[in-house]
């Protein structure tokens, strides 16, 4: 539905160029929510004003349903008002001096008869739950109202491609939540296809089918929200989602292992990992696991492939679980345990983390 | 990459535009002051020469413009900026009482146009028949026709020149103010310094680079003034170079010197040239100093105490001045048939009859008409244009040709040309120009355009940065084209500031005196053009008359703007104050 090849784009900055994407590929399909996730600067909101066509690549090719909207070599450029694109932005930007109705109505006007549009804004407003604002006035809407009025007015032309960029970031925490829910059941009733930008990535995993997590205006790996949660293939991606674990480690040895591990050695003993590259024995390493795949155990159980063992230096309660740092040396080993067996500060207590939770990154 | 768009086409003829407006002027100005000669425009002659540069320099007759510019502009300065900062102090940062009603008074006198408030005091302290001349004579016993003030002189100029600087200095050193973050001079309070010590030790260091800018473009503004040295320095043959360069092309005796004239525009405008670089200089530094914090929180107001009654007794002595006076004696003037100091006698011979008269004279609705359509067609036509400039300066300004940058260079020039310099340099461009425009009403508008593209433009540009950029992708995104964005959303958003800048431009076109002298005719006479042959013709009374209703249609201009942004803010709820 949406190919977007080898995108580039730079910015004059304060000292010089600034590499704003570095040849962004990925292709959404038909009907998919598509995330593009990471820190701010990392090109993901300029990716999607690329396909919006509100800023121009240097290079690349961006295609929407096959049709070419923009091709640096051949000189493409459809503007952005004839590519069929409804967008939601992160302030809204609903026309202060413009009703609910008028807002939602600016993208039909010139093609239908006003019965054509008042019946098609009357029916959108109707399916947002917005009926019974159409006269006000948009700076006398609620955040999550404006939210509705902008997603109405984007949908309303019923567009082929729906682009948001942060739309969820400027509601409070709770309205967030609801709306994330919302948004997912809206789009997939409405089946089409969105491209999706935040720096939350709850709100990523909680809606996309699929992830891009793009780092320095690259985009590192794309993949269903478990795949980039539970095997990342990249330290970046591991770091920004989730908490993480990281060990210093050598490789011990990769071959005469079963299946697609590696033995490794670390200040915290030896560990087995998955693979996904080859390595050779001897190289500098880095072990990732996730605080909830470490299992505590008792101190005398310490020892043994997978196993290590460290004092507890903190443990915060948080009603559901427990945030408990264990100090093994110079590393610190974070793990969240049980909230009804949260070991106290001062005890050493064992550790083991299963080898299909590990995973082992180069440096 | 694009086709040619409606918005392509629109970037071009507004540089275009711009370019034509402003640089073509000043190449001629440049041009003439090479090629004319004492009796030749530019056209005439075939020659270039660096003569009519050498004359000003060594002739004797125009050594002293240099001196009594200078001199014009220091005294200028050395009366109205003090003033101004102190006043500027007293409303911000003191509880003084009915301060605001002093904020709201002491911009009344930018209603007044200094031509008006030049001929009040001349009525005031002509050093023979002048009002308080003659008091003064008789209070104190003083013996001779003569005294003690005289206003032909250079001092008469600065103090009539220095009171008028304050109204829009104050506004701009009160804006230095507040923009300051008040927790810097609370800081100095909570450690133990007392009013005078925080006011000399922190607010003016910090506020330096603020009061330098002032300075500087007070001293562009005051080298610019033709109205109030052109008045007063008249009877005395006082020239500066504004009047000079007026004087040389309109001389009472002989044909006019164009040379003579292009000669002093170009070092004029040279000058107010490296003024405005150095005054960008320390705005863009100034930044880095006042901040704004948004707050909205006013700083600790300091009590005066004692010093309560003297400060407010200042400021309503300077309202007195600058605005009571003057108008009174104008007002006095026009119902007067002939000149004559209050008394008795004088009191009952006066009546409003000349307000009636003076419509016997058809050139006077002719010239209220003409004032009118000048007025309007320049702040629409500045509006239009500062619209396009505001809008490709900040919205295409990412883009990296530099011909935004370009846009907001040529568009900003104008603010220091002088405009008796513009006027001049129009006489170059149109005398001989194919567009014949020259001798019609439509050249002062050009001129007039130009003058204030660059005042509307900057206004316009702050403006619109406040309008969030998304709102305008929005209207793209949902299929409407550039025109179409911009006359759907965009200028509705700018209309409040559009209305303040379309009522500033026309007030000022009103009130303009030295581009239309430069370039008016009978038949394209103005008001204040009107007012100066009248003065001149030693029409006092009919003066006072045109000038008591130029003064009434500038009020009712300025009260019409402030209805109309009203009747919006009420229409349209969203307006409402953060």
């Amino acid at each position: 539905m949406i190919s977007v090849r080898d995108l580039a784009k730079s910015f004059a900055g304060a000292r010089g160029e600034v590499r704003a994407l570095r040849g962004v590929s990925f292709e959404v399909g038909k009907g998919e929510l598509f995330t593009l996730l990471g820190p701010s600067g990392c090109g993901k909101t300029t990716t999607l004003r690329c396909i919006a066509g509100l800023e121009q690549p240097r290079s690349g090719e961006i295609l929407i349903d096959d049709r070419p909207v923009f091709n640096a070599a051949e000189g493409t450029f459809v503007a952005p008002e004839r590519r069929n694109i409804g967008m939601v932005f992160q302030s809204y930007a609903i026309w202060p001096h413009m009703t609910v109705f008028q807002n939602v109505a600016y993208p039909l006007a010139s093609d239908f008869s006003r019965a054509q549009i008042a019946e098609r804004v009357e029916q959108i407003l109707g399916r947002l739950g917005l009926g019974s604002l159409a006269d006000r006035l948009a700076p006398n809407l609620s955040g999550g109202q404006q939210q509705r009025v902008a997603l109405a007015r984007a949908l309303v032309a019923q567009p082929e491609v729906l682009l948001l960029d942060e739309p969820l970031s400027n509601l409070d925490a709770k309205l967030r939540e609801q709306m994330r829910f919302e948004l997912k059941a809206l789009q997939e009733s409405f089946g089409i296809t969105t491209v999706y930008v935040t720096h939350d990535q709850e709100e990523a995993m909680a809606l996309s089918d699929r992830i891009a997590l793009m780092h320095d205006g690259a985009l590192l790996e794309v993949g269903t929200p478990a795949d980039l949660y539970l095997r990342p293939a990249h330290r970046i991606t591991a770091d920004f989602l989730g908490t993480s674990n990281f060990v210093p480690t050598t490789v011990e040895s990769a071959g005469s292992l079963a299946g697609a591990e590696v033995l490794l050695d670390s200040p915290l003993g030896k560990f087995i990992a998955r693979r996904s590259i080859e390595w050779r024995p001897g190289s500098a390493s880095e072990l990732f696991f996730r605080p909830e795949n470490v299992d505590l155990l008792d101190d005398s159980a310490a020892h043994g492939l997978n196993r290590g063992s460290g004092v507890v230096e903190r443990a915060t309660f948080l009603g559901n679980a427990a945030d408990v740092v264990l100090r093994c040396g110079d590393i610190a080993v974070r793990v969240r345990a049980h909230p009804g067996r949260t070991p106290s500060v001062g005890q050493r207590v064992g550790f083991s983390v299963a080898a299909q939770s590990c995973i082992v990154f180069p440096v | 990459m694009r086709k040619l768009s409606v918005r392509t086409f629109a970037f071009g003829s507004t540089i275009a535009v711009v370019s034509y407006l402003v640089l073509v002027p000043l190449f001629m100005l440049l041009y003439a002051s090479v090629k004319s000669t004492a009796d030749k425009l530019p056209f005439e002659s075939t020659v270039t020469t660096i003569s009519n540069y050498t004359d000003v320099l060594t002739s004797p007759s125009t050594l002293p413009i240099f001196f009594n510019t200078f001199f014009f502009t220091a005294g200028s300065l050395a009366v109205g900026l003090p003033l101004a900062i102190l006043m500027a102090w007293l409303l911000e940062r003191t509880a003084m009482p009915a301060r605001r009603w002093i904020a709201a008074l002491i911009l009344v006198p930018m209603t007044i146009p200094s031509l008006l408030s030049a001929i009040a005091w001349i009525q005031l302290l002509d050093p023979r028949i002048g009002l308080v001349n003659v008091a003064l004579r008789s209070v104190l016993g003083l013996s001779g026709d003569t005294g003690p003030f005289d206003i032909y002189s250079l001092y008469g100029m600065c103090f009539v020149q220095g009171l008028r600087l304050v109204p829009s200095a104050f506004l701009m050193i009160a804006a230095s103010f507040r923009a300051m973050d008040p927790s810097l001079e609370e800081q100095s309070a909570m450690a133990g310094r007392g009013v005078a010590q925080t006011t000399l030790r922190i607010t003016l260091p910090i506020m330096r680079p603020a009061l330098l800018a002032a300075l500087i473009y007070y001293i562009i503004v005051v080298i610019e003034s033709f109205d109030i040295p052109g008045l007063l320095g008249f009877t005395a043959r006082i020239r500066v170079l504004s009047t000079a360069i007026y004087w040389a092309t309109h001389s009472e005796v002989g044909l006019p010197d164009y040379g003579l004239a292009s000669a002093l525009g170009a070092m004029v405008l040279a000058l107010a040239l490296l003024l405005m670089w150095i005054y960008q200089r320390l705005t863009a530094h100034q930044e880095r100093f006042a901040t704004i914090t948004g707050k909205g929180y006013r700083p600790r107001q300091i009590n005066l105490g004692a010093w309560t009654a003297p400060a407010t007794a200042l400021c309503v002595f300077y309202l007195a001045l600058a605005v009571a006076l003057p108008f009174l004696m104008l007002i006095w003037t026009s119902v007067q048939p002939f000149y004559a100091i209050p008394s008795a006698e004088s009191v009952a011979r006066a009546s409003f009859a000349a307000y009636i008269n003076i419509w016997q004279d058809s050139s006077v609705l002719r010239a209220l008409w003409n004032t009118t359509v000048l007025a309007l067609v320049t702040a629409a036509a500045t509006i239009f244009l500062a619209v396009l400039v505001s809008w490709f300066v900040v919205r295409r300004g990412k883009t990296a040709d530099g011909l935004s940058h370009y846009l907001a260079t040529v568009s900003f020039l104008p603010q220091c040309v002088p405009s008796i310099v513009i006027g001049l340099a129009l006489i170059f461009v149109y005398v001989r120009f194919p567009i014949p425009i020259y001798g019609t009403l439509w050249i002062i508008a050009l001129a007039m355009t130009t003058r204030y593209l660059a005042y509307s433009s900057r206004a316009m540009t702050s403006a619109l940065m406040q309008v969030h950029g998304e709102l305008e992708e929005a209207s793209q995104m949902a299929r409407a084209p550039w025109a179409r964005t911009l006359q759907r959303v965009t200028v509705p958003l700018l209309a409040p500031a559009m209305i303040n800048v379309f009522f500033w431009v026309a007030v000022h076109a009103m009130q303009e005196l030295s581009m239309a002298l430069m370039l008016y005719n009978p038949e394209t006479v103005v008001v204040s053009t009107m007012i100066w042959s009248m003065w001149q013709n030693g029409r006092t009374a009919d003066a006072a008359v045109l000038g008591v209703i130029l003064i009434l249609l500038s009020a009712m201009l300025l009260l019409g703007g402030l209805a109309v942004s009203y009747l919006r803010r009420s229409a349209d709820s969203w307006q409402a104050p953060e």
